[in-house]
């Protein structure tokens, strides 16, 4: 019972850190059709850059979190204009960029940080306890602002103009311009959005796990996984698709072998994505 | 006329291919050091792969997880050699016709899908054969390798170096014949339209079926041969990111030309090995290799041959008549 309510703890909270960073991965991909392989390094740097400010800075690392978030959500717009927007429709050239910016981003950390694992510390210390189980406030605080998060992204896409543009663009791209929707502007605002989603879990998750240069690269993995479940181009189905990755995540390592877990969420993935490729909500993207 | 251009742009042809070879065959006996013959068959290895890989993105389907048969190759080779005690030399045969049976049982599925839905799967399976290796790591030993391959030719570096120089060349003469024989022109034309090439009475699932097919029997047999060269062998070398950069390697050598692969894995991997001494840095040349090739020639190093090619004609045929000669000579 205690194991299963702590794995319940961390479903929710590896569900909220996955579905952050997989709508940034989703938004790029339905709106600006890229594949965005550096998704991934660019969480790992949000995280560092908290890390930099909060220890070399010293400053509070509340403060050093919002303007990681600032820093990388601008470098977002710079990787947009200049990285992404040069090869709007060349899917394989942009995958080259992303291989490029990983190396670039990895290899800066490793040189400034080295590779050794570290970690943040908890934003909020301390422990609660439920029972005889005892969670600590940092993962009922991650989840507390993950859902706020979450909700007001859906409100923000649903509901404001520019979340309706940015539906209006992954659904047709060309009939989006027609309509006097600015694309690329729309595009810029999706990539700063994904951009500043993977600062706040990639700093999240180091006070939580740890700190290390390769840490986007599995990450990078589960936000693939996860907008392949929900399908290209669905937004909302994103939520859903981050949680049962999350819950498996959680779940299925206390019932087997974790590399048999693996194996079979991977298992899971190929076919869903051979019966059903457009994803359990989404729409055929090409 | 016309004919004389034709056999002159044969002939120039041969002697390249047999100049270089030449040189790549007196290497060893002019004295290079060890070190450069390990890394020279390293480069043999992942050339085999790229190019394999090319291949397969002759009919369209760009494949992200070509990494995975290199991984099948190898371990069945590495496993049943070393537990069944059988000769290496029958054992990597088996594996690389292993490796073809796996690719065209997955191709069946896979080829359901098509463009990017495509290369997401193939990714996927990428892992699939890592996840599974794992699971079954008293066998394989997983990430912390497997030891204890027997070796072709004991631990001197020079036979390896003919017998991998030999391999390139026989699988590269077959993949220029497969590219250049009807079934590469069917391929060629399912990566164009595959509407209209079924439309003509190809048979287009069946066809990109084989070619997968017959890429996943060459980047098995790398594996295989990989497996007994290196003795040592483990899961993160064949992870992920090993076919995304065999990927880059074809892309920066450039997507449209047989001579693509080749330059591209030879510049690439020579770079890192002379950057060496920067230690840490090094990926830096690598991204800036990459980032060259985005910007500055987006049809890779030998599009930007063919290119200079054609400009040079126009230039040495400038207020004379413009000749189609340096176009007709390059590589489709």
């Amino acid at each position: 019972m205690d194991v299963a309510l702590v794995a319940f703890v961390n479903g929710i909270v590896l569900s909220s850190i996955y579905v952050m960073v997989a709508l940034g991965f989703a938004l790029l991909l339905s709106i600006m059709g890229i594949f965005n392989f550096a998704h991934g390094a660019i969480y790992m740097i949000g995280a560092f850059v908290t890390y930099g400010l909060a220890h070399s800075l010293g400053l509070n690392q509340w403060v050093s979190v919002l303007l990681s978030m600032v820093l990388v959500g601008g470098f977002g717009l710079f990787l947009e204009r200049f990285c992404f927007r040069p090869f709007a429709g060349k899917v394989f050239n942009v995958i080259v960029m992303s291989i490029a910016l990983i190396l670039i981003l990895e290899t800066f950390v490793v040189t400034q940080f080295g590779g050794s694992q570290r970690s943040l510390s908890a934003f909020l210390p301390g422990n609660l306890k439920i029972g005889v189980v005892s969670i600590s406030a940092d993962r009922i605080m991650i989840i507390g602002v993950g859902l706020i998060l979450l909700v007001v992204l859906t409100l923000l896409i649903q509901r404001s103009k520019i979340g309706q543009q940015m539906l209006a663009v992954s659904q047709d791209r060309e009939g989006a311009a027609l309509i006097g929707i600015n694309v690329n502007r729309t595009a810029a605002i999706a990539m700063v959005l994904a951009c500043v989603l993977a600062a706040l879990s990639g700093s999240f998750m180091s006070s939580l796990y740890y700190l290390g240069p390769f840490m986007g690269d599995s990450i990078l993995l589960k936000a693939i996984e996860v907008v392949i479940l929900s399908g290209i181009g669905s937004i909302g189905g994103v939520l859903l698709g981050g949680v049962i990755v999350g819950f498996m995540d959680a779940f299925l390592p206390l019932y087997m072998d974790p590399l048999l877990a693996q194996a079979i969420t991977i298992g899971i993935i190929i076919a869903i994505l051979l019966v059903r490729p457009k994803g359990l909500f989404g729409y055929e993207l090409f | 006329m016309l004919r004389a251009i034709k056999w002159e742009s044969w002939q120039g042809k041969l002697a390249g291919y047999g100049l270089l070879s030449l040189v790549m065959l007196l290497l060893p006996v002019f004295g290079i050091s060890v070190y450069y013959i390990h890394i020279l068959i390293g480069v043999f290895i992942y050339i085999i792969m790229t190019a394999s890989l090319r291949l397969v993105s002759l009919s369209g389907q760009i494949s992200l997880g070509h990494a995975g048969f290199m991984c099948a190759g190898a371990y069945t080779s590495a496993v049943i050699s070393k537990d069944l005690g059988w000769s290496p030399w029958l054992t990597i045969p088996l594996a690389t016709l292993l490796s073809f049976i796996l690719a065209y049982l997955v191709a069946i599925p896979f080829t359901r899908l098509r463009g990017l839905y495509f290369t997401m799967i193939s990714l996927f399976f990428g892992m699939a054969v890592l996840a599974i290796n794992e699971v079954f790591q008293k066998i394989t030993g997983g990430q912390s390798g497997f030891v204890g391959i027997p070796t072709l030719f004991g631990y001197s570096k020079t036979p390896y170096y003919y017998f991998f120089f030999a391999l390139l060349a026989v699988c590269l003469l077959v993949m220029y014949r497969i590219e250049h024989s009807r079934i590469g022109f069917t391929w060629k034309a399912i990566a164009q339209s595959h509407v209209i090439a079924s439309s003509t009475g190809i048979n287009e699932n069946r066809q990109r079926i084989l070619c997968f097919a017959i890429g996943g029997l060459f980047a098995g047999l790398a594996g295989a041969t990989y497996a007994h060269y290196y003795v040592v062998i483990s899961t993160t070398t064949f992870g992920f990111f090993t076919s995304i950069y065999i990927f880059v390697y074809m892309m920066v050598g450039g997507i449209n030309s047989f001579n693509g692969p080749i330059v591209g894995t030879t510049v690439i991997l020579l770079s890192q090995v002379f950057a060496r001494s920067l230690k840490e840095y090094v990926p830096f040349i690598l991204a800036g290799v990459l980032l060259v090739f985005l910007y500055l020639m987006p049809q890779g190093l030998t599009g930007l041959a063919e290119r200079s090619r054609i400009w040079l004609n126009k230039l040495r045929s400038r207020g004379g008549e413009v000749s189609g000669k340096g176009i007709s000579n390059g590589a489709a």
